[in-house]
């Protein structure tokens, strides 16, 4: 068991708030899409009972809101707050700050959760709220961000490259795009196709150079240092790394075609999301090796066992976003639910697995516990990760159909709505199942934070422990 | 590597994402022009009014997006054009006057870009908003009554209200968000010609 340095308890506080705000927002987040999902399985009881609140076109941008600023940026946000100290050695001061930071991002996720659901969404994919809330969350990630840069910045060379690598890239490139797409969008001088350009660029922006790479890093810092094992070439990981930061803001164009959208730029997001691949299986063959005849380690380690699913995930969906990039495949696939997937494969089992993983090896080190029931780690994983396959599964199943069918004009629209339904039912169960997962790990964390239970899954892993993550 | 070289690195690849496709593409469509019609002597795209602006927002607030793309393709490769959603694709000078500038991302109900030819009488797509099961039974589109008001009924009809037969002598009149969101559904129409993609 690892016991807290004093002044990391200054961080923790704010990482606590982020983590347990994150695993509210989820739950909450997967409880709506629930819903969501019901509405388009069900359409008629929309009828019964219409509800402005809880109508299909508020529930949906609702959802994706909540689970991208609330889950997932929350979450990632907080275990890199007990990372980044740890691993450059640099404690975080002015531990009030850091908090009222952390408060700070959730009451701009509750502004625009209330915004979106009560006036409506924007319409702007990734960017669904009012500026008062972006404002918001651009103060809380000056103060928050501004914490995190200085243990970057500090231990520059005193640790593994590759994490502090993305970590860089990612810091950079979400204040500078979510300002500058602010600013584009809603500034109104922008003509009203530029204005498609831009959101295209923050949806990559968002999803490629902010996410992924804060998922990265806890991938490349927190793998080696539970397997002992060190990633075997730093010049291909430097290679991924400058290939994910020159062409993860050109992958969005692929979701247009035709339309608007110039087509140079839409080749350009082809050719772009090719060879990010090809960037991303560089990342898969570093992460392998780490991963290699570790069976029974994944097995016994509940983190390690998320943090590989989150690996294989990673390379699960830029594959499918490569294989829907093909131009046959586009043109058939453009506006169906294989976007859905792709959504559902980069949240669920990529960011959020790599996201729970994280808090289970990194929490304990921050607040001096253990987790209370072994069994109850294990059904988090169970659940979490058969509801998101099942989830992926029938949307790529019911978008490709639907794909086929939209490319068919003898099939009505009705007929391709009904097409859907047996996949939906699918991807139904799968949420409730997530559902139920998201629900344990709520318990589980705060019986944990509140110490209702004796621990007896204690699980602490931080990177200064092991020295063979510090390999360059 | 250093952290300076780093640094320069990622600013380098943001400033090229950003520039790269923002300012390029802005030079190749931000600075396009309406075309003046040689019969009519009109502007098109024409400039929406005021209300169908106000419409934009109301039909971004309440998700239409998520089911409805505003974007045709075709002819070749896409049954668009032959599905009826258009009578010619869809192309950069049309969102000249949208504000916010949207294309939508999911099909699961039928195109939009073209409603407003499609459609014409505004009582008819009030219906739709009302209940669309008013004109079609199967239809999926889930119901916006709270775009309307219910007000009793007086001596005499008023002209704005929907003809639904109430059995509790109240009348269905659209409020000022109904009234927009159709000016808006109305100014979607693509049957005009320009020069990149002129009418079948």
């Amino acid at each position: 068991m690892t016991f807290p340095l004093p002044s990391q308890s200054k961080a923790s506080n704010a990482a606590v708030v982020m983590i347990t705000s994150s695993a509210i927002w989820g739950l909450l987040a997967a409880g709506l899409q629930t819903l969501s999902t019901i509405q388009l399985l069900l359409p008629v009881l929309s009828y019964f009972a219409p509800i402005p609140v809880l109508d299909y076109g508020h529930l949906a941008p609702a959802v994706s809101f909540l689970l991208i600023y609330g889950w997932i940026t929350s979450g990632l946000l907080g275990v890199l707050m007990i990372l980044v100290p740890r691993f450059s050695g640099i404690p975080f001061r002015y531990g009030r700050l850091l908090t009222g930071g952390a408060i700070l991002w959730q009451v701009g996720v509750l502004s625009g959760l209330t915004g979106i659901l009560g006036e409506g969404g924007t319409g702007i994919p990734f960017l669904p709220f009012l500026r008062p809330v972006t404002c918001i969350f651009l103060v809380s990630f000056l103060v928050l961000g501004t914490g995190i840069t200085r243990g970057l910045g500090g231990s520059w060379k005193s640790g593994p490259l590759l994490p502090r690598l993305y970590l860089l890239g990612a810091l950079i490139s979400f204040p500078l795009g979510l300002g500058t797409a602010e600013l584009l969008l809603r500034g109104g001088t922008t003509p009203g196709a530029v204005q498609i350009i831009v959101q295209l660029v923050w949806a990559s922006v968002l999803q490629h150079l902010w996410l992924s790479p804060l998922a990265l890093v806890l991938l490349f810092q927190l793998i080696p240092a539970m397997t002992g094992r060190a990633t075997s070439s730093l010049s291909l990981g430097v290679l991924a790394w400058i290939t994910t930061l020159g062409l993860g803001g050109w992958l969005s164009n692929t979701l247009a075609s035709e339309g608007p959208l110039p087509s140079w730029l839409q080749s350009a997001g082809v050719v772009a999301t090719l060879l990010l691949f090809v960037a991303v299986l560089g990342n898969g063959i570093l992460l392998q090796p780490l991963l290699e005849g570790k069976m029974e380690e994944i097995k016994r380690n509940v983190a390690l066992r998320f943090m590989s699913v989150g690996a294989w995930s990673y390379l699960a969906a830029y594959g499918w976003l490569a294989f829907l990039a093909l131009p046959g495949v586009r043109q058939t696939t453009v506006f169906t639910m294989t976007s859905n997937t792709t959504q559902t494969l980069l949240i669920f089992l990529f960011w959020g697995s790599v996201l729970s993983g994280s808090v289970y090896a990194l929490l304990p080190v921050a607040r001096n516990m253990g987790w209370p029931s072994h069994p109850a780690l294990t059904w988090h994983f169970w659940f979490t990760t058969i509801g998101a396959g099942m989830m992926v599964s029938g949307y790529a199943l019911a978008g490709i159909f639907q794909g086929l069918a939209l490319n068919d004009p003898g099939v009505p629209m009705g007929t391709v709505a009904s097409y859907l339904r047996p996949f939906l039912v699918v991807v139904l169960i799968g949420q409730i199942v997530w559902w139920v997962g998201q629900m344990a790990f709520s318990s589980l964390l705060f019986s944990s934070l509140l110490k209702l239970f004796p621990s007896t899954a204690p699980m602490a892993v931080f990177p200064s422990e092991n020295p063979a993550s510090t390999t360059r | 590597m250093k952290s300076t070289q780093a640094l320069a690195i990622v600013l380098l690849s943001l400033l090229l994402t950003w520039a790269g496709q923002v300012a390029l593409g802005y030079f190749q469509v931000g600075k396009l022009e309406p075309v003046i019609n040689e019969e009519t002597n009109l502007r098109e795209p024409p400039t929406p009014s005021g209300l169908a602006q106000t419409g934009a927002r109301v039909f971004a607030s309440e998700g239409c997006l998520e089911c409805h793309s505003l974007s045709v393709r075709g002819p070749s490769g896409s049954p668009d054009l032959t599905r009826g959603w258009g009578e010619r694709r869809s192309v950069s000078r049309d969102y000249l006057f949208r504000e916010p500038a949207l294309v939508g991302f999911s099909r699961i109900g039928p195109d939009l870009s073209n409603i407003g030819n499609r459609i014409k009488e505004p009582k008819d797509l009030m219906m739709h908003l009302y209940n669309p099961r008013n004109l079609k039974t199967t239809s999926t589109c889930p119901p916006h009554p709270w775009l309307f008001e219910m007000k009793l009924a007086g001596p005499k009809h008023e002209s704005e209200s929907l003809p639904i037969p109430r059995k509790d002598w109240k009348q269905v009149i659209p409020t000022y968000q109904a009234k927009a969101l159709v000016a808006y559904l109305q100014s979607l129409n693509l049957n005009y010609s320009l020069p990149e993609a002129p009418l079948k």
